[in-house]
Order: C-alpha cells, then structure tokens, then sequence
C-alpha cells in the first residue's frame, strides 16, 4: 500500500469518527449552524480526498452525502432524524468500504448496487425536501452534456430498439425526453455464468433509477423444462429510464460489454397504439383538419379534434394518433411537420416514419470512459507540443479574464504578471518577458490593469502560433502513474511488517495515540521490570535471613513467569515506539538534491534498508548527525564532476545510505566514492590545531589519522562553506552518537571514498548494566560497552611509562585502577588469590582495562539522565533504581578517561 | 428459506436467493399446477425469476412491492 | 530551487500534491488553512500556491484576499484547486487573486505541467 493510500485511510477514519461526532451533537442541538457547517466541511473534505482514487462507490456516496448536508447547512433540507440516519448508514458504508480497501487495496464490484441505492436514498431526502426542484449541480451539468451530444449527433433510427409502450408510459417518456431528461432504453444481457459470479442480474436491473418501463425476456424458450439449469443466466432485462447518464454508467460500470445504452429521441416515444380493425375517422374529417391545420388556425384544430374524440372509441388506434396529435401541438407547437406526418397516419394507419421527417436529431451511445488509458508521452513529437500550448493556452486565458475583472487590485496584477512571464518563459518565448515586465510595471504605475491586458493582446494577434482553438484534451486517466510517484516509504514498510502476520490484514487499525501516554507506559514497564528485580532480593532473604527455603525457591519460581512476562510487554512496548529508519531518510533526496545542485555536483542518492527500525529516540537522536554526515560527504567527499572525470571516475558521485540491523544493533553507513580522506592532511592539520604533538604524528597510523576527525575542534574543509564547517566538525557527531549509546566509525581511502558507520542500540530504554564494586561502592558499567571481565594476577601488571598494562591474547591492555578515575586515594583490593577483577571495555575503539574490586551480578535497568547539579558530573551516564531500593549510579568509561 | 411450500402453493417471503432456484423448479415440476403467493415477496434472484417465467405458475397474490409487482407483470406477459 | 505552498486542510490531499510536486524537484511546504498559510508566506516568499477553498478558519479565498494585499510579499502565481464546480466560484476564485482554478482531484501530470508553467520552465 503507498503512503498516500494509507495517509488517505487513517485520515477518512478520523473524518468518519468525526462526522458521527457531529452528527450525535446535532442531535442534542439540531439548530446548531457551526454544526452543519463543520459537518459539511468533514464530508466534503472526505468526498475530495476519495476523487484522488479510483473508487466510485465511495465517492459518489460521498458526494450524495454532501449535496445533502450542502443543502441542510444552507437550511434548503431541514435537518431531522432521518437525514442523520441516513448519513449514519453512508458513513457506515464507507467506513466497511475502507475496511475492503484496506484489506484489499481494491473495492470489489458488488458494493456498486448498494452504492447506489444509498445515493438514491440520500437523493431522495434532497430532492423530497426541495419539492423535487432542483437536481443537483452534477446532474445538471450531466444533462447539459446529453443534450450537447443530442444536438450534435446524428439519430440513426435503424439501431433504436422497436418499442411497443403503452400510450401513458410513451406519454411520460416523450414528456421527459422534451423536458431535457435524456431517456434511454438500456438492455442488460447478463453472462451465463453471472449466477456463479455471485451477480443477481434482477437485482442490478431493479436499481436502475428513474425507470418508467421494464422488461424481461428468456433469451431461449426452454424445451424440456425438467432439464432447465437454473443456474445458467437465460434472460434479458430492458428499461426505459430517464435517469442521468452518470448513474447508469456507475451502476454497469462493471459489466460494460453485457448492456446496451441508447438515448431515445423524444419523437420515438410517438407512436399510436390501439384498434386498427376499425376506421373511425373518414377522409372528410381528415381533409377538414389538414385544411384549418395549414391556416395555423391551431385551436380550431384541437377542438375539431377533440370533439372527434368524443365521438371515438379511446382504444382506437385513430384515437391514440389524434390524441398524440393534440399533445403535439402542445408540446411542440413549433414542429408542424411531425404534427403532419401524425396527421398523415390516420389515412394509413401506420405510425409514421420518423427517420424520414428530419435530418436526424439524436443517439447517443455514451460509450464508457476510458480507463487507465495509456499516459502519452511522446518525445518531442507534435503531440507534446500541442499540449504544451493548450496547457499556456487555458492559463493564458485565465489571466486574460482576470485582467478583465472590474477593480483594480495591485497585488492581483502582479500575480498576473508573475503568471504571464512564467507562461512565456516557459514555451521559450523569453524575447517577449522585457516588454512584458514593462507593461507590468507601467500597469502598476498607472493602476489600469488595462496597460497588462492590452499587451497580452498584441502579443496573441502577432503571434498566431501561440493560439490553440481548442480546448485541452481531456487529460488522460493516469492514477496508475500515482504509484510511480515516490511517496515516503514508511507505508510500504509498514505493509511489509504486516505481511508477517497474516490475520493482522484485516485486524489491523491504525491508532493514534499521544506520544505521552507511550512514554508514561515504557516510565511503568521501566519500573515494573525494576520491581520484578526486587523479586530476587526477597528470594534471597527469605533463605539467608529467614531460612526458609522453599519459600525462596517458590519465589524463584514466580520471579521466572513475572520475568517472562515483563519481558514481552517491555518488548512490544519496544516494538510500539519503533519507527522505520525511512523516517529520516525520506528527507535525504530533497536535501542532496538542495546542496547538490548549490555546489554544481552531481550525486547518485541510494538509499538502502529504509525499513530497519529502531526506537523512537534513536532516531530522533540520529537525525541531525546524520544529515551532518550527509552534507560533509557532499561538501568535502564528493568532488566536482570535471575533478571526477579528470581522476578517471564517473562524473557523478555515488551516494549510499544504508541501514542495517545487526543483533540488538543498528548499523547506519553513509559510503561515497568521492575523494576520500588523506591521513596526511589530518595529521598535519591536528598537529598545527595542537591536537597532536610531533611524535604522535610521526608514528600515528593512518588509520588512527583519520580517525583524528572526529577529535574536538577539528574540521577539514579548505574553505568554511555555508554547508558545513561551521565550526562544528564531526566531534559532534561523535557527542550525539554516543549521547545515546552509539558509536561512530571512519573508514576511507584516498581517492576512492569515505565508509562513515554508526552503530546504535535499537532501544534505549532498558538498560543491560553489570554491576561492579569498588571501594566500598557499587556502580554500574553498561553492558555494551564490557567486552570481557577477567582477573588479572598482580604479577602480569607490568608498568610502562607509569602506566599499568596487561598482556592479554598478545594484546597491551592498559589498565586503569576505577578508584583512580574517581579521583579516590584508595587501592583497589584482590581477591584472596592476588588477583584483581578487571572489566574490559571498549572505548573510541580501544580495548582498557578498569580495575574494580569485585564483579556482582548483572540487571536491567532503566537509566535516566542526572540532572540538576548532578547533571554536570561527568563519568556518569546516569542513575537507576535497584531492585532493593538503592540507587545505582552508572558510569560512562568514555568520559571516564 | 424465503419459500415457504405447501401442497399447492409456495409462498415468497422477503428477499428470495439464488439457493431457492433448484427447489423451486423441483417443486414446480412435481406440482404443475402450483399457485404462488407473492404479496410478502420484496425481490427474487434472478434465478428464480428464470424458473418463474419458465413455468409461467398462476399468481395468486402479487408482491405489495410495487416495483417487483410490474417486473413480474412484464416477466409473466409474454 | 522553487518553493511551493501546498494549503489544503486534507492531509491526504496534502500528501498528494506533495508527493506529485517533490517528485517533479520542487521544495514543498504545507499548510492546514488560510491562517497558517499567511503565516508562512508572509516570512518566505514562496515562488506558487496551491490554494484549496474550502479550510477551516480561513479558506482559500480569505487567504488570497488577504495575501494579496500585502504590498512586500513576493505576489507569486496561485493555482486553485477545488471540488466546487460553479462559475461563481471560479469568478471569486479570480477575484480574490487566483490565477488558475481548477478542478480536483488534479492528475499529476496536470498539476506538474501547470506548476512548470507558472514558474517559467519547460513543459
């Protein structure tokens, strides 16, 4: 599912909680007008949101809903329980009709009856309050456009279907047809199969609105009646309706091939019908008429008429043309003809034949839109010229009209001229933009729009070739090209996770929840899963102070299940605050595209595994880092596309953004092919800022150089740009990184490229710490940060420089006494065998080795941050609650040395 | 069942499916003369409208759905 | 690089034109109605404006009025985009000081080619 689909979902589900709200108050207080307009907004809103998809049925229910609410907010429709229920029970269809979309990404076809008899029924509340006036603006335009194509095509009255209506039903229909109510003859032949397609023809023929005749036939006459499948679709349905173009197409809009549409032109409608066997009108009546009816003397011709038709059966087949021949001059005063022909009838007693009264006048066999209709894009052919004009066409003659809009509005005038030099520019006529921008000012001078309007004349008449006459082609239907639009790729993500377990499909909802309430939920785990540590405790006083010990061991037992489940709350409490690294990442194209083209560089972005995730806080904690990374490889890795190709590389840079997941850890390296690092300049450079001294440089390995960038203070670039090196350098970075338990790594090579990783914890919340002793005390030292405990015997310390080291697997560890870092006289204490504990830990890369006087156990705690006057201390990373009450302070060995 | 059948009359109630057909036709083949009541009847599949226009039956009651009762008026006409 | 002021109060409606818009290499800011709108462009001069109507606070139409009258703001082009269809509409649309209007939902290339217009490149 992209993004826009599922921003489109969690967003219609608020509408819909939204509307139901609404519409509750409004029950309380049905007068409230900032009610219904709210009302209004939410349901339109909606409707606008849904026209962004292909989903008719929710739409078109939509847009009934809001007609409707349209017109109580405009008090035309009185508000009532009835209009809310109905409202209710659209909304619950859209709401069920979401769950499908969300679930399938698709609406499936047999919602369409239901659409559209939820439509009727909300069309029915407008028009049944509005005493059936006004149709709505849809409608009207639709009819609008029936009748143009009325007016415009041809009838061919070989194709209308032979109707045999009875004289009150064609009545109507001819009276419909007069009015401008298109009325069309549909005839659906349903598939045999349709009855296992779960379609009920019957069903979808009896919602075709408006129907003023119906019929149904077997298509063939079934023989053996003991062998009739009744499961194959035999019959054929024929209407006659006058309801708008639109609402046929929607409701067949599935089943295209299996119905026939055409519109019937009023005059068909006219067709006597009745006894033939029985002349009840003689030549001398018929010369009688003709004679007052080529006087126009027309009210003499109806009452000659009707006094004949007094004296007639009314079954006759006479009686029904003179009848019709009445309504034709009322109904049609002006087409004497068609009254002649009518006329003419009664001598032969045949209908008369239409096709050869007039040039034609109808048919109009909309034909379905087209769907997914291929997207041109020519190159360069005249096609896309052709466009290009129509488009500065239909903007031009916006502008035009806007100029000729009465009242001068400077502001106005100068996005019209805004508008017209953008147009010009835009279809390469930049020769015109200094006269232009003369006429502009001249206009604004004078405050005449006129000035501007005139000159955008002269330029139209001397320049033909800019006037397109028509209009723009209906732009082809391209939603599927959305889906090439790259939207963020969080929903993709989220799809993807969701694959995982099948019944979250459906199951899954999106819920929004305050942030505050994730955070006072993990504070409560965090406490919990320090409670649960109590447990312990109390199983080893019941034995050591109590004696007890089946009660210490119950307790153990319990402590187990406690664990157990505070484990898998705290994890998918985790799991709740994760975020995709997309996150972040969804802003890096933009943001290398910005300094990119600022710097006349050409990058290639990749960015890889946007879809690992960690907590919320590491990501946030990563963001600006990150981008930092980001515009320092641009401004000082990637080089300029002549250096490039003059070092035999591409001319555009490489880019890579990846993330990775690696056990409880992200990984996150930013690698470019550009220029890379050369040890060289940083050792040179440290030692002149001072952050080296001779000797060090002499003997630094290239390695440790480059590493060098991320010491304080220090930055690279040759020249301060606006991008980076503001005398901010990668040391914070390296802070930020590290503020939240990561680490930050370099690898480069000259002339090839630059590796920067980082490595985070996926979360931060819960804190694995093995606790230590050291005079007298207990801390804590993260976990992370240990790689190994071991026991040094006094005789391996040797003394180098003053400084203690180890020999450990043929590696110098130094080791550094923790009484010491803490600034204590005290020695640290061996155990009985002259041993001393010693905890390994890594720091910026390096193994050391932190003498302490005793290992304890190891927990999981929640670390928070000292603050007030403790927040100053350095060496801590922060303080915890232990199980037995006591407070652990936690140390951070990277400020420690 | 929307159908309720008795010795010589069915009678529809309420929205008739397509898992009525077969029986219908059954019922209809064995009792030729059946009669149906239709006056409760608001649709009928179109299957079983099929059958009915097959057999032709004699309607004894015709649906108070107005729109049903002029569909089943064209349907039986013929 | 050109900015866009995309002011619609639908999200969805939001997501849209700025996917459409960022794809096509424009720098995109949102708004959620007239009022935001104007708080925005009136600290950056935004280079076009996709105006929705129908906002809470202020709609489209205020907005415009409103934005128009500001001597020292940069009077950049305003494409409309709207569900009403009525001539009115469009009439007041223009009177406000929009310079298209049109009618959703708007196809990407549509509002591409009319962005690309408006800011003076290549179609």
């Amino acid at each position: 599912m992209n993004s826009l689909l599922e921003q489109f979902l969690s967003e219609a589900r608020d509408f819909l909680q939204g509307i139901g709200e609404k519409l509750m108050q409004l029950e309380s207080d049905p007068t409230s007008n900032e009610l219904m307009v709210e009302l209004f907004r939410f349901v339109h809103t909606l409707k606008g949101n849904s026209g962004l998809f292909d989903f008719p049925e929710m739409t078109r229910v939509l847009h009934a809903s809001e007609d409707l609410m349209d017109a109580v907010r405009n008090g035309r429709v009185n508000y009532s329980q009835k209009l809310a229920d109905q409202l209710l029970d659209a909304m619950d269809f859209v709401g069920m009709l979401m769950d499908e979309i969300e679930a399938t990404e698709k609406i499936s076809n047999k919602h369409a009856a239901p659409a559209a008899e939820l439509t009727k029924a909300l069309r029915n509340l407008l028009t049944a309050s509005e005493a059936g006036s006004e149709s709505s603006e849809i409608d009207d335009i639709l009819n609008e456009i029936t009748q143009t194509q009325v007016a415009e095509n041809s009838i061919d009255w070989e194709s209308l279907p032979t109707l045999n209506l009875p004289e009150d039903i064609a009545e109507q229909l001819h009276a419909h047809s007069l009015r401008g109510d298109s009325v069309f003859w549909v005839e659906y032949t349903p598939e045999a199969d349709s009855f296992f397609k779960g379609e009920d023809p019957f069903y979808l023929i009896r919602q075709v609105p408006d129907t003023e005749w119906r019929n149904v036939v077997l298509n063939s006459t079934v023989e053996n009646l003991a062998e009739m499948d009744v499961f194959n679709s035999v019959a054929s349905y024929q209407v006659l309706t006058h309801a708008p173009a639109e609402e046929l197409e929607d409701l067949f809009r599935y089943i295209p091939d299996e119905h026939r549409r055409i519109e019937i032109p009023a005059l068909a409608f006219v067709k006597p019908s009745g006894n033939t066997d029985e002349h009840a009108v003689d030549e001398d009546f018929i010369a009688n008429v003709f004679a007052l009816f080529d006087k126009d003397e027309t009210e003499e011709v109806t009452r000659t008429i009707n006094t004949m038709l007094e004296l007639s059966a009314p079954d006759l087949w006479s009686s029904s043309a003179l009848r019709w021949v009445l309504r034709l001059i009322e109904r049609e005063p002006e087409n004497k003809a068609a009254q002649r022909a009518l006329l003419e009838s009664l001598r032969t007693l045949q209908s008369p034949d239409w096709s050869e009264l007039k040039p034609v006048e109808v048919i109009a066999t909309i034909a379905p839109p087209v769907r997914n209709a291929v997207v041109s894009t020519s190159n360069g052919s005249n096609g896309v010229v052709d466009e290009k004009m129509q488009y500065f066409n239909e903007v031009i003659n916006a502008q035009r009209e806007i100029l000729n809009l009465s009242g001068f509005n400077e502001g106005r005038l100068k996005s019209v001229g805004a508008s017209l030099i953008g147009c010009y520019k835009s279809i390469g006529r930049s020769q015109d933009v200094d006269s232009l921008e003369l006429a502009i000012k001249n206009s604004l001078v004078e405050n005449s729009q006129d000035l501007l309007l005139k000159w955008l004349d002269h330029s139209l008449e001397n320049a033909p070739e800019l006037v397109v006459a028509e209009k723009i082609a209906a732009p082809v239907n391209n939603l599927a090209m959305q889906n090439d639009v790259k939207f963020g790729r969080r929903a993709e993500d989220a799809a993807g996770r969701k694959a995982d377990e099948p019944n979250a499909v459906t199951a899954s909802k999106t819920l929004k929840v305050d942030q505050e309430k994730i955070d006072r939920l993990m504070n409560l785990i965090g406490e919990m899963v320090v409670a649960k540590n109590a447990l312990p405790y109390l199983a080893a006083r019941a034995e050591t102070v109590f004696g007890v010990r089946d009660l210490s061991r119950e307790i153990k037992a319990q402590y187990a299940v406690i664990n157990r489940v505070a484990e898998e709350m705290q994890d998918t409490i985790m799991q709740v605050r994760m975020l995709p690294v997309s996150f972040i990442f969804q802003r890096f194209p933009r943001m290398v595209r910005d300094i990119s083209r600022k710097l006349g560089k050409e990058v290639d972005l990749v960015l890889e595994g946007e879809s690992t995730e960690a907590d919320k806080n590491i990501i946030e904690a990563l963001s600006d880092p990150l981008i930092h990374i980001v515009r320092n490889s641009l401004d000082h890795g990637l080089e300029q596309p002549d250096v490039r190709i003059a070092a035999g590389k591409n001319g555009t840079g490489k880019l890579l953004i990846r993330a990775s997941q690696e056990s409880d850890r992200v990984l996150i390296e930013i690698i470019d092919d550009g220029k890379g690092i050369n040890p060289e300049v940083i050792k040179h450079k440290a030692y002149e800022k001072g952050l080296i001294d001779e000797a060090t440089m002499e003997r630094i390995s290239d390695q440790d150089a480059v590493n060098l960038v991320f010491a304080a203070g220090f930055s690279t670039a040759d020249v301060i740009s606006d991008l980076s090196g503001r005398g901010v350098g990668m040391d914070v970075v390296r802070s930020a990184v590290e503020k939240v338990n990561g680490t930050v790594g370099i690898e480069s090579e000259v002339g090839k490229g630059t590796r920067l990783y980082l490595s985070l914890p996926l979360s931060m919340a819960v804190t694995n710490v093995m606790i230590i002793q050291s005079n007298k005390q207990i801390f804590g030292v993260p976990m992370d940060m240990v790689v190994e405990t071991v026991r040094v015997p006094r005789v391996h310390i040797q003394s180098i420089k003053q400084k203690q080291t180890t020999v450990l697997r043929g590696r110098i560890v130094p080791l550094l006494p923790l009484n010491d870092l803490l600034a204590s006289n005290m020695p640290q204490l061996p155990n009985e065998n002259d041993e001393f504990a010693t905890l390994i830990v890594r720091v910026h890369g390096e193994h050391v080795g932190i003498l302490v006087d005793d290992f304890r156990e190891t927990v999981d705690i929640i670390l928070k941050p000292m603050t007030g006057i403790l927040g100053g201390l350095g060496g801590y990373s922060g303080a915890a609650l232990l199980g037995d009450g006591s407070v652990l302070m936690v140390l951070n060995p990277r400020e420690l040395m | 069942m929307a159908i309720e059948f008795k010795k010589s009359l069915a009678v529809f109630t309420e929205f008739v499916s397509v898992e009525e057909a077969e029986t219908l036709l059954e019922w209809l083949l064995k009792n030729p003369k059946g009669k149906i009541n239709l006056a409760d009847c608001t649709h009928i599949h179109a299957s079983s409208l099929q059958v009915l226009m097959a057999f032709k039956p004699t309607i004894v009651h015709e649906p108070q759905d107005a729109d049903l009762a002029i569909w089943l008026k064209a349907a039986l006409a013929s | 690089m050109k900015h866009i002021l995309v002011i619609d109060d639908a999200a969805t409606v939001r997501l849209y034109h700025r996917g459409i818009l960022e794809n096509a290499g424009y720098s995109v800011d949102e708004a959620i109605n007239g009022i935001e709108a104007l708080e925005k462009a009136l600290v950056k001069p935004y280079d076009l404006f996709i105006v929705d109507v129908n906002m809470p606070k202020l709609d489209g139409y205020g907005f415009l009025k409103e934005f128009r009258r500001q001597d020292d703001a940069l009077q950049s082009p305003a494409i409309m985009v709207t569900t009403e269809a009525s001539g009115s509409d469009k009439q007041l649309g223009y009177m406000s000081g929009a310079n298209l209007y049109i009618t959703k939902p708007i196809k990407p290339n549509e509002l591409v080619n009319y962005a690309r217009l408006l800011l003076g490149e290549t179609l």
